[in-house]
């Protein structure tokens, strides 16, 4: 089993670069999930996750969706591949109806931080992309193919789960958690609360209704999160091990100088093995430039007007200009990362946006090449 | 162009992922503060604060004048948080437990909201100062470089949806912060996008949940990374496009080229019928010498654009 995470900022097309690496294993025989936090709707179209697009009404078993690749294989492959889009309540509710007991679920799933959890969702994205990756271990793939969130920290993916194992292992939470609702209802807890000073303390900070709330439905959820955090920490065993689990961070030529150099630093100072660098939608050069000129003045010769023929000419200087410069970026990350990133691959960008598997197709050429 | 004094306290700079909202944001301070003006951009993300290092090297040198009025700020709620416990306690030893306490350290990442409340708190009080010798704003542009499109509207919504906190300083700080947020006086919101499909999706998005969920409009609508041609308003382009695409069928670059103005043309047809706005251009600048040069360059090209 191999896992291939993708990682990089908003609007390098970062989905894209996954779910075409994901067709490419797929039309090589293997059986393949890629993982997808919230694909853009032509893309989502692609995949065929358009049905699960009402993601409050979507049960778990519909956020996952098998791939038809008749379309560009004319039944020649063996290979499967799957798309999962990553809901978190959905998921969470899963989790907590698969991990607890009727009577305690029912008790977590009405519990106003529960709720809230849920609306604010912040945060949680990452821990369900590790809850939903053990699933996918689970149920046999070859390889899983896993799109990260651009949102807050682009490294929350792999820092999450470990925070969270190391939350619930907390004695002060185990035991304030365990002993909470006794407490409550007993009465002690309003005179003995005294000798948890730093407890109290934090009360007036964060208001003692919400710390309360949280401490309450931590006293609840532990079970659930405990099971979890034990799976979060296996899973972040399989993150390092470089034969198991390889990251690829995907720029594009506007980001790449700063962004090869954070990701590279963040991911090495965490132990992960960077396998790839995909530089995303370098814009292809013009091959002839006189050929170019030559259709400009035949384009004259049809009538074209003079105001006209000048600001075309503008507009091919300028797109000459930027693909040029493109090229001069991809040199500088080549110079510098060759020898530290194994797979370095420029990807052009498409001239309209990414419609249908045949689009992913062409990605993925590009990035065999 | 609005002088100082229309300006609102409050300019945020908002859209999805990689359509320039922290190279916009630092040409537009770069430009308030050549002029002599404070500026102040802010900041929440690590890698922001990573390209605004990179984009800024060199000014010191170059426009030593500028500096002093260019300011960036990287807010970090949890050391927000922590100094607000510091305030808080009055023995420094209790304070210090306080906050190197795992308990402490558990309940804000798990706490719904409550980082974002105190992101906002602080962008909150950054508007609100004055200078004390002459009672005008401390900054006369103040930006809020924002996140994301989704994390940027879980932002806003947290000083709704403070219900959570019904005692203590932040349930304070949420009163306070929503009535800011409810006057289109304190702050403007320009959403920016790039003229590509999946961004301008999104940006009508967003305009629509902040319209629905949070009653903002926005007052400007950035149109960036976008061609020349696009920027020059020419209404003979699209006549000529054809005509070239017509003797060009077989050129596959140019045919690139062709393609994208078509699709940039009536994406930005589209936006400016959904969303009733003032519009603005920004091309696509090839890379410069240093980013500086590049930053200067759109300065210089935003200069018609109003105070905010």
């Amino acid at each position: 089993m191999r896992i291939h995470i993708f990682v990089g900022t908003g609007g390098v097309g970062k989905t894209s670069v996954t779910a075409a690496s994901a067709l490419s294993a797929a039309l090589q025989g293997e059986r393949a999930l890629v993982l997808t936090i919230d694909p853009a709707r032509r893309l989502r179209t692609a995949l065929g996750l358009d049905a699960i697009n009402d993601a409050s009404s979507a049960d778990a078993a519909r956020l996952q969706q098998q791939v038809s690749l008749d379309s560009i294989s004319s039944g020649g492959t063996r290979g499967e591949l799957h798309a999962v889009m990553l809901d978190v309540a959905s998921s969470l509710n899963r989790a907590v109806r698969l991990h607890a007991s009727p009577k305690q679920a029912e008790e977590i799933l009405a519990h106003p931080i529960y709720q809230v959890l849920l609306r604010s969702l912040a945060g949680m994205q990452e821990l369900m992309a590790v809850e939903r990756l053990d699933q996918a271990i689970a149920e046999g793939f070859e390889s899983v193919y896993v799109d990260t969130a651009p949102s807050r920290h682009a490294l929350e993916f792999v820092d999450k789960p470990e925070f969270f194992a190391q939350l619930v292992s907390f004695p002060i939470v185990r035991l304030v958690g365990k002993t909470y609702r006794w407490w409550e209802k007993s009465g002690i807890g309003r005179f003995s609360r005294g000798t948890f000073e730093l407890y109290t303390r934090v009360e007036d900070m964060l208001g003692s209704h919400l710390t309360r709330q949280v401490l309450d439905f931590f006293s609840i959820f532990r079970g659930i999160a405990e099971g979890y955090a034990h799976r979060a920490r296996h899973t972040a065993e399989l993150l390092r091990d470089p034969a198991i689990t390889s990251f690829t961070v995907v720029t594009n030529p506007l980001k790449a100088v700063r962004d090869a150099d954070f990701f590279l630093k963040e991911l090495e100072r965490r132990r992960f093995h960077v396998s790839s660098l995909v530089m995303n939608r370098v814009w292809p050069r013009l091959e002839n430039m006189s050929r170019i000129n030559d259709s400009l003045t035949t384009a004259t010769a049809a009538g074209m007007d003079d105001a006209t023929r000048e600001a075309l000419r503008g507009t091919i200087a300028w797109y000459d200009a930027v693909s040029r410069s493109h090229q001069t970026v991809w040199n500088h990350v080549h110079s510098s990362y060759s020898q530290r990133i194994p797979h370095l691959v420029q990807v052009p960008e498409l001239p309209e946006d990414i419609a249908g598997l045949p689009a992913l197709q062409h990605i993925a050429q590009h990035m065999k090449a | 162009m609005a002088s100082t004094d229309q300006r609102l306290p409050l300019t945020i700079l908002c859209g999805k992922g990689g359509v320039g909202k922290t190279t916009l944001s630092l040409a537009l301070a770069l430009r308030a503060a050549l002029r002599g003006e404070n500026a102040l951009v802010v900041t929440s993300h690590p890698l922001q604060e990573l390209a605004v290092s990179i984009s800024l090297a060199g000014l010191k040198e170059r426009f030593p004048q500028a500096i002093a009025h260019l300011f960036v700020l990287h807010i970090d709620p949890r050391e927000i948080l922590s100094n607000t416990v510091r305030q808080h306690i009055p023995s420094d030893f209790l304070a210090e437990a306080v906050v190197s306490s795992r308990i402490y350290q558990s309940l804000i990442e798990v706490a719904p909201g409550l980082k974002e409340l105190a992101f906002l708190g602080r962008l909150w009080n950054l508007a609100q100062q004055r200078a004390p010798e002459t009672n005008e704003r401390k900054f006369s542009l103040l930006i809020w470089d924002a996140p994301a499109t989704g994390h940027f509207l879980q932002t806003l919504q947290v000083s709704k949806n403070f219900e959570t906190y019904l005692s203590g300083p932040f349930a304070e700080l949420g009163g306070s912060l929503r009535d800011f947020f409810a006057s289109p006086d304190n702050f403007a919101l320009i959403p920016i996008t790039t003229l590509e499909e999946m961004a301008v999706e999104e940006t009508l998005d967003l305009v629509r949940a902040l319209g629905n969920e949070l009653g903002i409009q926005p007052r400007r609508v950035i149109c960036n990374l976008a061609s020349p041609l696009l920027a020059t308003g020419d209404s003979a382009a699209p006549h000529g496009i054809s005509t070239l695409a017509s003797v060009a069928a077989a050129d596959i670059s140019l045919q690139f080229i062709l393609s994208r103005q078509r699709v940039e043309q009536s994406l930005f047809e589209r936006l400016r019928s959904t969303i009733r706005a003032d519009y603005h251009i920004v091309t696509r600048h090839a890379a410069r010498q240093t980013d500086l040069d590049l930053l200067l360059a759109i300065a210089e090209e935003m200069e018609g654009l109003p105070g905010n």
